[in-house]
């Protein structure tokens, strides 16, 4: 549980001047979830842009498992999986067109594909919507496709940016649980979320990102310990007191 | 690599899972093909135009415009010799039928008589009806004035009745109508030069070809864009998809939308107007793949430049709306020097030209080297360029 699979190095991005990221670095080990913290606009989804591969930073650098994102992002793409912010699925076909295309792109041959598209979707719940079009989803039903497509070539590294935003407690439990089980078969998991209980069971450890800083690393635990009595403050009372009460964005 | 062709048929199948685009797609071109058949080529009797110019002016070549006149369907319109030419180097008619001077005198003669037939090319499909026409016409004339010059010198001063004269008479117009003393020579006077005005349904089936080929400009150039806004262009680059692959497989697909269209368009044409064998189909289909990839290179250049679905909308439209406009869909292009030499400038030109000559011009692929070639180095010249310009659009 020790060894680094993950290193930001002093990555900065700015979009048109403005910093967006600010000179971030920190680590994620093997088997971690690792939770990425920070009020709308800090600069997470930026970060993890950096980190997949599709937005070159301006400075710094990112390893994984000892491969540059910037000199082989080839390399580093057999071992990531994204599930993005946004829902980027193809709305007028299938769940299991969907993850199957995607499949293929990741380097599965079509059997292979198919066979894991079956394992995702009943993964995520989904087995008997197998073959349904994405579009007549509900929100919630589409973000576990979103997650779904970014577990195809089983990653050893998976971005989770906010999976699950606008879902009911049932959908966000079963998440959870899917999260922690492959994390069990030795999975990395990169986690953002603005749910602090949801943070505060499910990662081993946190980064706090505000205005494109990292301002805070550590287990919840130690985070906590940061303000008063580990037992008796929330991560939400030491999200706060880290990162203000002023709106954002 | 496989992944190009998945992109591909996968593209293919969004396109195709979309009922409401893929009827559009396909019953488009079928309805206005077969409007405009309907509007220009699918006339069962014939109607037409005969351009005459009377240079004898005598009673025989009075006779053979009255009974042209007299001929269903068929109008005649007189005109000067000056006339007659400069509509000709128009191509507003495609013939015109010439009469000479000293026409009746030489029939009264018993002498052979030329009719001139000056035309545009071909003459176009009514050109030479009316020729045929003409020809019979002039024939019979001459036949009657034979019979009746033979009637009058064997039986004038006889004690034969006038009806019976008349009778005989008859006869051997029936007879040299069967067998005519009497030549009439038809000389076609021709230009060389495209003659298509009258065939505008062997013209017209690949001009529309070519201009829903083009419609694949409007489509190629919105993928980009749209896997954008979808978010699932980024998605595929977090992929082990290189950017070569991605590119292949846009291009494919492009490739792929345009021939089913093709496809369709093409077996209507062959299965119901019998355009030609399956050979010249075949022929026809791999001319507009040719068509299809310069086509699919070029939407791609515009969509690798395009920052949003508007322009890139607006650049392909535009795009398609000159190249079938000014490539000769809806009109002649040699009418002009001008647009002539503008529609040389269209890949349309090229592409309609030589699947005229496929479909219905009884040539094959082969006799359409240039073509083929032009559109070959269109499509490696867009691909270059496309594919220069795809990685600052992509990412
Ligand atoms: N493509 C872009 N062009 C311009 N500015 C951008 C772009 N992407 C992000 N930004 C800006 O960078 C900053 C960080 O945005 P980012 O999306 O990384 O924040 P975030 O922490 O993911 O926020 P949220 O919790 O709302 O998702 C913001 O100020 C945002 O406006
Ligand atoms: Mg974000």
């Amino acid at each position: 549980m020790n060894e680094e699979f993950l290193a930001a190095k002093e990555l900065r991005k700015a979009f048109n001047g403005n910093v967006a990221v600010d000179v971030v670095s920190f680590s994620i080990m093997r088997k971690e979830i690792f939770g990425l913290l920070g009020p709308n606009g800090a600069g997470k989804t930026t970060t993890i842009r950096m980190m997949a591969t599709v937005l070159p930073p301006d400075g710094g650098d990112v390893m994984v498992d000892g491969h540059s994102v910037l000199r082989h992002a080839g390399e580093v793409r057999k071992l990531i999986g994204v599930c993005p912010q946004e829902l980027a699925l193809y709305p007028e076909l299938t769940a299991l067109e969907n993850l199957v295309f995607f499949g293929q792109m990741a380097g599965l041959g079509g059997k292979q594909a198919k066979e894991a598209a079956g394992e995702n979707l009943l993964l995520v719940g989904l087995q008997d919507r197998a073959k349904d079009a994405v579009a007549k989803f509900s929100g919630g039903m589409k973000r576990r496709v979103n997650l779904a497509i970014s577990l195809m070539s089983r990653p050893a590294l998976l971005f989770l940016d906010e999976p699950t935003v606008g879902i009911d407690p049932q959908s966000r439990n079963h998440i959870f649980e899917t999260v922690q089980r492959l994390r069990g078969e030795g999975m990395t998991v990169l986690y953002t979320t603005h749910y602090m209980e949801e943070a505060d069971r499910l990662c081993d450890r946190l980064a706090i990102m505000d205005h494109g800083q990292l301002i805070a690393v550590g287990t919840p635990r130690e985070l906590k310990a940061q303000i008063g009595q580990p037992e008796k403050v929330t991560l939400e009372e030491v999200f706060l007191s880290l990162t203000g009460r002023r709106l954002r964005d | 690599m496989l992944r190009p062709v998945h992109i591909a048929l996968f593209e293919v199948r969004r396109y195709i899972v979309d009922r409401g685009d893929l009827a559009f797609s396909l019953a488009l071109p079928m309805a206005l093909f077969a409007l405009m058949y309907g509007v220009f080529g699918g006339d069962e009797t014939f109607n037409g135009t005969a351009n005459v110019v009377d240079l004898d002016g005598g009673p025989a070549a009075q006779e053979f415009v009255s009974r042209l006149e007299s001929v269903d369907g068929l109008q005649v319109r007189l005109r000067s010799l000056d006339e007659a030419d400069r509509a000709l180097a128009r191509t507003s008619i495609l013939t015109a039928i010439v009469i000479p001077p000293g026409f009746s005198d030489a029939l009264a003669a018993g002498e052979p008589v030329k009719l001139t037939v000056k035309q545009r090319g071909t003459g176009g499909d009514e050109g030479q009806i009316v020729s045929s026409i003409a020809l019979s016409v002039a024939q019979r004339i001459a036949a009657e004035v034979q019979a009746r010059r033979w009637a009058r010198t064997t039986m004038e001063g006889s004690a034969i009745p006038q009806p019976e004269i008349d009778q005989a008479a008859q006869a051997a117009v029936t007879q040299a109508d069967a067998d005519p003393a009497v030549d009439v020579a038809v000389v076609v006077e021709g230009e060389s030069g495209r003659a298509d005005g009258g065939q505008f349904v062997d013209r017209l089936l690949p001009g529309i070809l070519v201009m829903f080929l083009m419609f694949a400009v409007t489509l190629s150039s919105q993928v980009i864009v749209d896997e954008r806004r979808l978010g699932t262009l980024e998605r595929l680059l977090t992929t082990r998809l290189t950017l070569n692959q991605l590119f292949a497989g846009k291009f494919l697909a492009g490739v792929a939308r345009a021939m089913l269209q093709a496809v369709v368009l093409l077996a209507l044409a062959y299965a119901v107007l019998r355009v030609g064998g399956p050979s010249s189909f075949f022929q026809a289909l791999a001319f507009a793949l040719l068509v299809a990839a310069a086509v699919g290179a070029i939407g791609l250049v515009i969509g690798a430049a395009a920052r949003t679905r508007e322009q890139a909308t607006w650049a392909a439209v535009f795009f398609t709306m000159f190249m079938t406009i000014f490539g000769g869909t809806f009109f002649d292009p040699s009418e002009t020097k001008a647009l002539d030499v503008l529609s040389h400038v269209t890949l349309n030109r090229y592409a309609i030209d030589a699947l005229e000559g496929i479909t219905s011009g009884g040539k094959s692929f082969a006799d359409y080297g240039v073509q083929a070639g032009i559109m070959a180095g269109v499509a490696v010249a867009a691909l270059t360029v496309a594919r220069w310009a795809f990685r600052r659009t992509v990412k």
